[in-house]
């Protein structure tokens, strides 16, 4: 309960400062969207060998900033981000994959592997999320970095950090393309976003249906059922079917021809 | 091929059949497409009196500049009122709702429509919606916003919007049913024998109009509904406090109000193309190319509706490119002006009242089609945008094309509707007089336009005022002769002369039996063996 209070009290001053001009901004979210992540940035991945983090991105990437001992919002958020990936029926790690990176140079990889293990017992597709969910530490350059490309701002506090909870979804070739706000995901969302940036990437057909259907509402930030499309789709159909109906099925024949 | 079909005099006409029903009954409950047709065609006759009467208001407000009868509110909601009456009850569903209900059936040689109660529901309907539209007219104050509704001022005014906007909601599944019944009745009910291609130009533009009237409508209905959404819950579709889109609005409203012009004007088409062969004793010049004109204009008419924007701010892009589709669609249409005037070509015209309706409409629906292209040009368009030259455009279109057709339409099939015949020289007196007064009414209207004088205002600069007199009394010169058509079809229609099955030598089936029609149109369904407009 004392997290989520916490949670709430972050998120309050996330969105007060939010109000203020980009350059004003000192913990929040700058967004960056259609910017470039720097794709030659090294991490420590959960063997602490050190990896470029464009040779791993190939596929869509939830891209998400942490640190490890954190008391605040990165349990909460963490655990939205596992319900999500769980509630949709993607497969993680092949047709997207989640990075949770540390931002607190000072943190081990022993430690995330620790935070990794907890998170993929609450899993059921913790399979999956074995090696689709990774995560990541890195020095404090590379951290300022990435975390600079993603408009991600934080701020110290004494041992902590004040810092958001939110989001980055990267596609395969680094651009960002979106940033999910919040600790809770609605799977169906999570799902809209990785198809999004999944770009010409082939998926199951049902899917480029819902894509049409369904577009983003920046205001709002979610999706919403775009419902000039789906009527006029609605109406298109229906006269198609009365048309070939009238063609195709044959006329009866009347008593009086 | 008329003499083997003698009129049999036992038979009664649908006139005399009353189906053991009394009084206005006979009418309201009756089922036969003929008597829809009638009903159809004197609710609108009321309301084109009522529409009439306000033109003719703004028109006499307009011969001075200042306030002359009626100040600004007044004038705004007369010409919203105007606009809503003239397009939603009487120019959309005027020639498929009267003559397609009336003819379909007799020009395919079917007994009647393919849903003949969904077809008196579909009138049930109408009459609802435009009970809606008056209604307008009481409490708050008649709308203010113009027949297009714009958004943001149409939910913002407070003014009795929303009863018009209903209106036009409820109207719009009348036009739907209707389109809905003639496409089915022309799929399953035509004559054997009469192939798609053997089949007259009315029909065939009756279908063409059809397929707006089911898939345009409804999204005029879903605009309509979101603006009720907007008024009444606060919804911010077009709102752009609430992150809404006024431009989205006119997408919506256009998608529709432009197919809606080609609802209006092709079978206006079609009844010219029936009128013009009889009078010249000639098969129809192109009769495939006319077919395939009608289906082009209702096809690429759908994608034509941004220029009606070029001003509203989209991207060069789509402004070029609805520049672009509104030349292309004018192709269609100019075929056609063409065939006619081919068809006239060494024929033996006759100018008999139907055929100086029909040659009258092509000679306003020449000038309305190529001042349309000025308005379709992007560089012109910002010149005359919002001024008199667009109200004078629209309206050689709209009221001269789909008017005149009507008009013509109705001198032609007269005899077969009433069983009599009008009065000859009365007819020729009142539309040498309407067309006089047609064209100085509404021609001053472009020389207005393009020195500069907007639409839509009860005022004027004092430079603008001459025309404005002669426009004025154009519009009386044309009421004069409204009203003498009016009373001489009127009185015909009691005391004419007894007209024969057939007084113009036509060709189509409609011809074959009895003038009037007797209830279930053919004893025996005829066999088509030839092609239409075949004259010896």
């Amino acid at each position: 309960m004392k997290r989520i209070v916490f949670a709430s009290l972050v998120m309050m001053i996330v969105t007060t400062v939010g109000a203020q001009s980009d350059d004003d901004v000192e913990v929040g979210m700058v967004e960056k969207l259609d910017q470039y992540i720097p794709m030659d940035a090294r991490l420590i991945n959960e063997n602490g060998d050190t990896v470029v983090i464009g040779d791993l991105i190939d596929k869509p990437t939830i891209l998400n900033f942490v640190y490890f001992r954190c008391p605040g919002i990165c349990s909460p958020l963490m655990e939205g981000l596992a319900n999500a990936m769980d509630g949709n029926d993607l497969v993680l790690g092949e047709d997207y994959q989640a990075f949770t990176i540390s931002f607190d140079p000072r943190e081990g990889t022993e430690l995330g592997v620790n935070k990794k293990r907890n998170y993929l017992n609450l899993m059921k597709k913790s399979e999956q999320a074995q090696k689709g969910w990774l995560f990541f530490t890195g020095d404090s350059a590379n951290i300022a970095e990435l975390t600079d490309a993603t408009g991600f701002r934080y701020k110290p506090a004494g041992n902590d950090f004040i810092h958001a909870a939110a989001l980055i979804i990267v596609d395969p070739k680094g651009k960002i393309t979106r940033y999910m706000n919040g600790i809770y995901f609605l799977p169906f969302e999570l799902k809209m976003t990785m198809l999004e940036a999944a770009e010409s990437k082939s998926g199951p057909t049902i899917n480029r249906v819902l894509q049409f259907c369904y577009s983003y509402d920046p205001e709002g930030q979610k999706y919403v059922m775009n419902i000039t499309k789906v009527a006029g789709t609605l109406i298109i159909f229906m006269g198609l079917m009365l048309f070939l109906v009238l063609v195709l099925v044959r006329k009866r024949k009347t008593s009086n021809v | 091929m008329i003499e083997n079909n003698e009129v049999n005099s036992e038979n009664k006409s649908y006139l005399q059949e009353d189906g053991g029903r009394k009084g206005i009954f006979r009418w309201i409950l009756s089922t036969d497409h003929k008597r829809i047709a009638l009903l159809y065609m004197y609710a609108m006759m009321c309301w084109f009196i009522v529409g009439v009467t306000l033109g003719l208001l703004m028109k006499l407000e307009l011969i001075a500049p200042g306030k002359t009868l009626i100040g600004a509110q007044a004038y705004n909601a007369t010409f919203t009122v105007h606009g809503v009456i003239m397009i939603f009850l009487i120019v959309i569903p005027g020639l498929p709702a009267v003559f397609g209900n009336f003819l379909l059936p007799l020009m395919i040689g079917a007994k009647d429509v393919a849903f003949p109660r969904l077809n008196l529901f579909s009138w049930y309907i109408y009459v609802l919606g435009s009970i809606l539209v008056i209604s307008s007219l009481f409490g708050n104050g008649p709308p203010d916003t113009g027949w297009t509704f714009y958004a943001p001022y149409s939910f913002r005014t407070s003014t009795n919007m929303l009863p018009a906007a209903l209106g036009a909601f409820v109207l719009g599944f009348a036009s739907i049913l209707t389109g809905l019944n003639f496409i089915v009745t022309i799929h399953r009910m035509r004559a054997p024998g009469m192939t798609w291609f053997k089949m007259p130009l009315f029909p065939w533009t009756l279908y063409g109009t059809a397929w707006i009237q089911l898939l345009a409508t409804p999204i005029v209905g879903i605009t309509l509904l979101m603006v009720a959404g907007e008024r009444l819950l606060g919804i911010g579709f077009f709102d752009p406090a609430k992150g809404g889109d006024p431009l989205l609005y006119q997408h919506l409203f256009w998608i529709y109000s432009h197919p809606a012009v080609y609802i209006m004007i092709l079978p206006a088409m079609g009844a010219i193309s029936e009128i013009i062969p009889t009078f010249t004793r000639k098969t129809i010049y192109g009769y495939k190319a006319i077919v395939l004109s009608t289906l082009a204009i209702a096809f690429v008419g759908y994608f034509v509706w941004g220029h009606h924007m070029f001003t509203s701010g989209m991207s060069g892009t789509a402004l070029f490119a609805f520049s672009f589709l509104t030349f292309l669609v004018a192709i269609p249409s100019a075929i056609k002006v063409f065939n006619w005037i081919a068809t006239m070509h060494q024929g033996s015209i006759t100018t008999e009242i139907p055929f100086l309706w029909a040659a009258s409409f092509i000679f306003v629906f020449m000038i309305g089609g190529l001042t349309g292209l000025v308005l379709g040009s992007l560089a012109t368009n910002v010149h005359v945008h919002n001024t008199a030259f667009v109200v004078a455009h629209f309206h050689f279109i709209v009221f001269g094309g789909t008017g005149f057709a009507f008009f013509g339409a109705m001198h032609y099939w007269f005899p077969k509707i009433y069983g009599r015949m009008y009065d000859k020289s009365w007819a020729r007196t009142g539309w040498i007089i309407f067309f006089i007064g047609f064209v100085t009414l509404y021609g001053p209207m472009f020389y207005l336009g393009i020195k500069g004088m907007p639409r839509r205002y009860f005022d004027y600069l004092e430079e603008f005022h001459g025309p404005n007199i002669i426009s004025s009394l154009g519009a009386l010169v044309l009421v004069t002769g409204f009203l003498i058509i009016l009373i001489n079809l009127v009185k015909s229609a009691r005391h004419g002369e007894k007209a024969p099955a057939n007084p113009w030598d036509g060709t189509g089936l409609e011809w074959r039996v009895p003038s009037p029609p007797p209830l279930e149109n053919f004893e025996e369904i005829p066999v088509v063996d030839k092609a239409t407009y075949k004259f010896d």
